[in-house]
This record gives C-alpha cells, structure tokens and sequence, in this order.
C-alpha cells in the first residue's frame, strides 16, 4: 500500500494542543544505526506531567527515540544522531558539557523486561542512591518505603524487604524497577513497552500506577497495546517508519485522527 | 483371520506399509541412524571405560603402599632404629642450636666489618663468644659417640632383615618355578631381634651417664656466656639459652622413652597412614630409614599456586573485565586471541624461560641494596617458589580469563541497562553490578585456574628448586622465596627410577592418588558452583 506523502510538519502543529510547559522537546532529529536512518526529522513537544504514549508498529522508531531521551543510545556502539537537538528543561542533552550521569538520574527508564538486580528488594530500591554516594541508613530507609509505597508495591512486600527481587512475580519485579526508578526523584520516566510481559491483572496494576504517578513525573510510554494508550495516556504520537506522523490529545487520535496512516494504524488496517 | 482383517483394513493398508517402511537401507541390520548411535555411543563408553581402568590402577597401586610402610615401620621398631633416634633427634636439636649460634656469629662479624674493623679486631671482640660457642659444640660429642655406636649395631640388624628378606623373595621364586632343590640351598638365619636390642637397651645406664654429663657441660657453656653490647645480637644467644635450657629438661623424659622402648610393641596400620599423610619428611634411599611423608610436597605446591594464583587471579580478571566490558571490538580482537595464545606455548618452553631469565632476573631484582626492606630479599636461591609460581601465573591466566569473561558476557544485558539508566557510571556498573552477577562463574573460574596449576608439572620441575623440605614459614613473607618440592614434580622426577612394586614406587602413587583427588574436589567444587549460578540466573 503506497502510503501519502507525509512531510513533516510545523513545528507548532505538533505541539500538544493544551496549555502545559513542555518539558521535552525534540527538534528536526536524525537518527542513524550505522547507515540506516532510524528517525527522519522528528519535531515533538511533550508536555510536563502528563503521560505520552508512542505507537506505532514495531521498527518505526519509536523505541529509538524514547532512548535519545536519556541517552541509552551511547551504549549501543553504531547508533549516532544525524542531525538536530533533543532538549530537556531547555538544555540540549547532546551538548558535551552536559552530564550523563545526571541527566540519567533526571531521566529514569522502565525497560520492556523486567530487570530487578540479583540483590535484595530493598538493594534495589537503594542501588542509585548509593552509587550517588549516600550511605546513611535512616534516609534509605525513608526511601525504600516512600519509593515502593510510590510504586504499590510497599503492602506486599515490606515483610520481605530482604529477600532477592528475583524472587517477586513479573507484575512485581516491573513496579519493583518502577519504584527503583522514582528512588532517585528523576522529572522524567521513560516506559518501554513496560507491560509486553504481563498478564492482564499484573498491566492493570502498572497501569493504575502510572496515573497515580503523572501528577509528579513526566511519563513517556512506549506501548503496542492501543487500547493502553488510550486508558492511560493525555497525549498520543503515532510513528511510522521513522517519522512521526501525528501528536495529539488521545481522545482525537483515537475518534478523529487528522492522518490517514493514523487511521488505519487503529482500526487495524495495517501494523 | 486373515482375509477377514485384511479386508477389513484394505484401505489403510498401503498408508501403513508407508508409515512402517520396512525397505529401509541397513547394514548388518542396522539403520543409519543406529549406526551413527552406537558410534558415539561406543566412543563415550571407550573414554568413560578407560578413566575407570586408570582410576582403578592408580588406587591400587596407590593402597599398596601403606602395606609396604607399616612392614617397614615394625622393621624400624624391630631393628632398633627407633631407640636410635630418640638419641638422634637430641643430637639434632642441639646441632641446630649450634648453628643458630653460627648464624648469629656470622651477622655480628658482617656488621662489625662494616662499622670498618679490621679482623683482627673482629676477631678480638668475639673471642669470649667464641670459646663460649666452641664450648657449647663440644658438650655433646660423648652423645655423639654413642649414637654413632648404636646406629651401627641397629643398622647392622636391620641390614640382616633385609637379606632375609630378598633370600625368601628368591627362595619363593625358585619354588614357584619349580626349583625346589636350589631353593633348598638358600639359607635364611633368622635375625633374634630381641637379642640385638637387647646389646643396645643394655648401654642404657651408660648412656645415661653420658646425658648427665652432657647436662653439666651444656649447663657450664651456658653460664661462661659473655653478655655482647649488640642487643640483636643478644637476643640471637638468647634465644639459644631458653633452647638449650628446655633441651636440658627434657633429657630425662628422653631416658624414659628409652627405658619404656620396647622393639615388639606392635605398629598399628593406622600409622603407615598417618606417616604419610602427616610425615613432614621425604627421605629416599637413606642409609638409615626411609620416610615417605607427603606434607613438604604438598605444602610445597600449595605455597606455588598461592604465589601462582595472587598473580594470575588480579590479572585474569581484571584482563576479563576489560575485554568484556571497556574494549572497542578492535581492542577486543587483539587482546582476546594473545592472552588466550599464551597456553599454546608449551609448558617445558616456559620453565626453560624461567631458569634461563626469570629467576636470575628475579634473584637480580632482590638483591637491589634499594628493596632490601623487603622480607625474605635477597633471595639466597635463583630457583624458588616464588619463580615457579610466576610462570605457573601464566599458565593459569588464560584459563581464568577465558572463563571468567565468559560468565561476564554472560550476564543478561539488562542488568547493564538498569544500572546505566540509574546514572551509574561504567566502573559502578561493573564493580556492583557485573562482577556479582557472574561472582559464581568467576569463582569457578579461580578454582579451574587452580586445578590447573596445581596439576602442572614441568614448570615446578625445573624452576621450584626442588628442595623437599617444609618451608621455614617463621621467615613470613620470606618463605615464598624458598625452593620447595612439588607433588606432581616428585612423581615426574623419581618415578623413572624406582624398583617397580616397591614401597617408594607406591608411595609416588600414593602421592598420584593425592593429586587426582585433589584435582576431583576442585573441580566438583567448581561445576557445582556454575549449576547453581545457572539456576539462579535463569
């Protein structure tokens, strides 16, 4: 199926159609994996706390561009950008001034799988203070309970906070990473993919924790599940094949898509 | 029967003529497919056939052993070799006293020419100790007259069992050929044992005498000691005193074992047992007794792969870490290949490269007046534990680096991810993050690297020193500069010389037998270590 000519658009035209100061912006982005252009000429404005999903099928960029975002993509040694900026709180993450390792902390991610440390639940939690340096018992403490109280998790397992997070269910292990993720008080959370491996119990759970949490972080989501975006989610991007084709409030892309690609993503025409 | 059901199941025939393909190619009746079975089949059953036969070779060669020891030993009660060594071992301690005082002689005339003595002066200020140490050397030669006397009658006993000994072995070899008329001839007196120790219990109220003698002259030297200015010095005479002094004490004790000595008392199998596994000598082709105690030798090669693995484990390790974790993939391409190229070299190469190079370099390095701090420097030998084990480092770094950068790599990739993404930098990541992930695999890793140093030969052969004695640990640090004697370098050294069946040839089997279980245990441990961290990391 020939697909339309998508141009990218105005900036503006992608900015969310709500007043919200923006807390990520990116602009005109090229995205390259060794030759392969991954990301063509991305501009987007996410607002702050509220939740953004990305949809899109699988190999549209998505992914990419949720990763440029705190910078993951260094670790991966062909990825490069081509061209533009990606700025958060205004300051262009891809200066060299600017630090990994804070920006890491300001910016924290929720990967696809599961991936708790083989430590203990309450080393878990603790892992990015003490790699901070902090090392006083009392505030630790404070922060474990605080951190999985913030993520559900406190109730089920304060009686074991010692024992291995391996040892946790799938749905648990995930809030596990997301209370491991607000530990470090980051502005921003990154989420890829995060309920592909749960069961539907275990996604409602993650699910009503994420609107429990957007009042205080900015949440990026990057989901397969439409149905999810639409639950959860304030604004929605649609990509395609390395382009963003739309940005706009989920209820509109939902019922009144202004793209034809968009469109038929939904009702499950193509993807 | 048959054309009921054959018509009955008519349609399904052909299907099923299909299905049971009874045209199959076949050889000798079987498929291929039995054939490629049974080939692997038999392969696996040859080598798990073959290392049981070793196995059970080994052990029984090996258990032979204490047989032939605790025959040995009552011939060391019988003949009176025993009662000679209580005198023996008096004699040896004072000479050891002897030579400490030697020893301090020695530092206190180096010193004294350095401050720029002439040595006539020297020899002028160590006059009063002089005659006091010479008077001490003396006090023991009556004693030493007597265990010169007595050794001579006990070994002249054990010497007549001995012949017996080999006329009986003739003697039944003539009779099982047949030859009973020559065996006939061979004549076998049997030695009176009880008379011989008898000639010798009976110097006992003699030898007394002598020990009380000795007591005085000893007590004598003690009191003309001169006080020296040096307090090193001093301290050295000292030390000999309180030496000299519990010897003097013990010396009726001494006379009691002897009077409560009896050449009949029975020696218990245990004890062949214990001689060996907690013998601290190795003594072979002595005149007086053999000892076949493996202690020396297995803390010889312990004391090598400690030294060994200090070195390689940091090295193996942190190597590993590197490739996996910090190199580009053009670095990894050149590491990787050379440290794993390392145990292509052949190992008798390397201990050639040891003796040639490294342990005079070694030896050079000690004697830099600048590391003199040192402990145990200058090293008094250019082979030693400390050479062998350097090259043994080598030897182990690839297997350690191998293995453990394969339990890196093969902790999952999200693990890295998380730690990253919570801003931690590379170092973190690896210290808390990588390394206890693989912890396990790493471990194993050491201990395969250990299994295979200590199974190492020609190394320990020819640059150990291959001096079988305990090394002197009161030196600290210094003993790792000692030479020392290996398990695996005894068995290559003298198992070309034994008589084949004798007691020295089970012994070295014996110490095999060590070896192997060793080997086994290490490496049970390790795989077991693995299996659980494959489980544990799902």
């Amino acid at each position: 199926m020939k697909l339309p000519d998508t141009a990218p658009m105005p900036h503006a035209a992608l900015a969310p159609p709500e007043e919200s100061s923006t807390m990520i912006e990116v602009e005109n982005l090229d995205f390259y994996y060794g030759q392969a252009r991954a990301l063509h000429e991305i501009n987007i404005s996410i607002p702050a706390n509220k939740v953004t999903a990305f949809i899109g099928p699988s190999g549209c960029g998505k992914s990419t561009l949720l990763r440029c975002f705190n910078r993951m993509n260094d670790l991966v040694d062909i990825a490069r950008i081509g061209k533009g900026r990606v700025r958060i709180h205004g300051i262009d993450i891809y200066d060299p001034d600017v630090d990994v390792i804070s920006l890491r902390r300001q910016v924290g991610m929720v990967f696809q799988k599961s991936n708790p440390f083989p430590k203990s639940i309450y080393e878990n939690i603790t892992y990015g203070l003490e790699i901070q340096g902090i090392s006083d018992r009392k505030r630790l403490d404070e922060v474990v309970e605080k951190s999985l109280r913030g993520a559900a998790l406190w109730d089920e397992v304060k009686d074991r906070l010692h024992t291995s997070g391996l040892g946790l269910s799938g749905g648990q292990q995930q809030r596990l990473c997301i209370a491991r993720a607000i530990a470090v008080e980051p502005s921003i959370i990154l989420m890829d993919e995060p309920c592909s491996a749960l069961d539907p119990i275990a996604t409602s759970k993650v699910e009503e924790l994420i609107q429990q949490l957007k009042g205080k972080y900015t949440i990026v989501i990057v989901t397969h599940n439409m149905q999810q975006a639409g639950r959860c989610s304030d604004n929605t991007a649609f990509f395609y094949l390395g382009k963003l084709i739309e940005f706009a409030k989920t209820e509109k892309i939902f019922t009144n898509p202004s793209q034809r690609q968009t469109e038929d993503y939904i009702t499950g025409r193509f993807g | 029967m048959p054309t009921a059901s054959s018509t009955a199941f008519a349609p399904t025939r052909s299907v099923g003529d299909a299905l049971l393909n009874r045209n199959r190619f076949r050889i000798l009746g079987l498929t291929p497919d039995d054939i490629i079975k049974y080939f692997f089949n038999g392969n696996a059953i040859v080598a798990v056939v073959v290392l049981a036969l070793i196995t059970i070779f080994l052990f029984r060669e090996g258990v032979g052993f204490f047989g032939k020891s605790q025959r040995d030993l009552r011939l060391y009660r019988l003949a009176g070799l025993e009662y000679v060594d209580f005198i023996r071992h008096e004699v040896d301690e004072h000479t050891a006293m002897t030579r400490d005082l030697n020893a301090a002689r020695l530092a206190e005339f180096q010193k004294l020419t350095a401050e720029g003595k002439t040595p006539e002066q020297v020899t002028a200020a160590l006059a009063s100790f002089d005659a006091f140490a010479n008077a001490f050397g003396d006090s023991i030669e009556d004693v030493r007259g007597t265990l010169s006397d007595l050794s001579d009658v006990a070994i002249a006993t054990k010497t007549k069992a001995r012949v017996n000994e080999d006329r009986e072995e003739q003697r039944d070899m003539l009779l099982s050929a047949g030859k009973k008329e020559e065996a006939d001839k061979i004549e076998i007196a049997p030695v009176n044992f009880a008379a011989e120790t008898g000639v010798m219990k009976g110097t006992l109220p003699a030898f007394r005498k002598v020990n009380d003698q000795f007591a005085d002259k000893l007590g004598a030297a003690l009191q003309s000691s001169p006080h020296v200015a040096d307090p090193k010095f001093q301290a050295k005479i000292d030390a000999v005193h309180a030496k000299a002094r519990a010897l003097i004490a013990s010396l009726p004790q001494i006379e009691k074992n002897m009077e409560n000595w009896n050449y009949d008392a029975p020696v218990p199998a245990s004890k062949a047992v214990t001689s060996f596994l907690f013998g601290r000598e190795w003594l072979t082709a002595s005149f007086w007794q053999d000892w076949y105690g493996i202690v020396p030798l297995f803390v010889g090669s312990l004391l090598v792969s400690i030294i060994a693995l200090a070195i390689a484990v940091p090295l193996g390790i942190s190597a590993a870490i590197y490739v996996s974790e910090i190199a580009g993939p053009r670095e990894k391409g050149i590491v990787k290949p050379y440290i794993e190229f390392i145990s292509a070299i052949p190992s008798v190469v390397l201990g050639f490269f040891g003796i040639a190079v490294l342990g005079t370099a070694l030896r050079w390095l000690s004697q830099t007046p600048a590391l003199s701090w040192f402990p145990g420097f200058p090293m008094s030998e250019r082979l030693n534990a400390l050479t062998a084990g350097c090259l043994l480092a080598l030897i182990s770094i690839p297997t350690i680096f191998s293995l453990a950068e394969d339990a890196l790599n093969n902790v999952p990739k999200h693990f890295k991810e998380a730690s990253y993404a919570l801003g931690a930098n590379r170092f973190q990541t690896i210290v808390r993050v990588l390394v206890p992930a693989s912890l396990s695999g790493i471990i194993s890793a050491v201990l395969l690297g250990f299994g295979r140093v200590i199974g190492e030969t020609m190394i320990v052969l020819l640059c150990a020193g291959n001096r079988i004695a305990i090394p002197d640990f009161t030196q600290g640090l210094g003993a790792f500069f000692q030479p020392v004697h290996t398990m695996t370098g005894i068995i290559a050294q003298e198992m070309g010389e034994v008589v084949k069946g004798g007691i020295h040839y089970r012994a070295l089997f014996m110490v095999g037998v060590v070896l192997f279980t060793l080997s086994l245990v290490i490496n049970y441990v390790a795989q077991r270590i693995v299996h659980r961290y494959r489980i544990s990391i799902g």
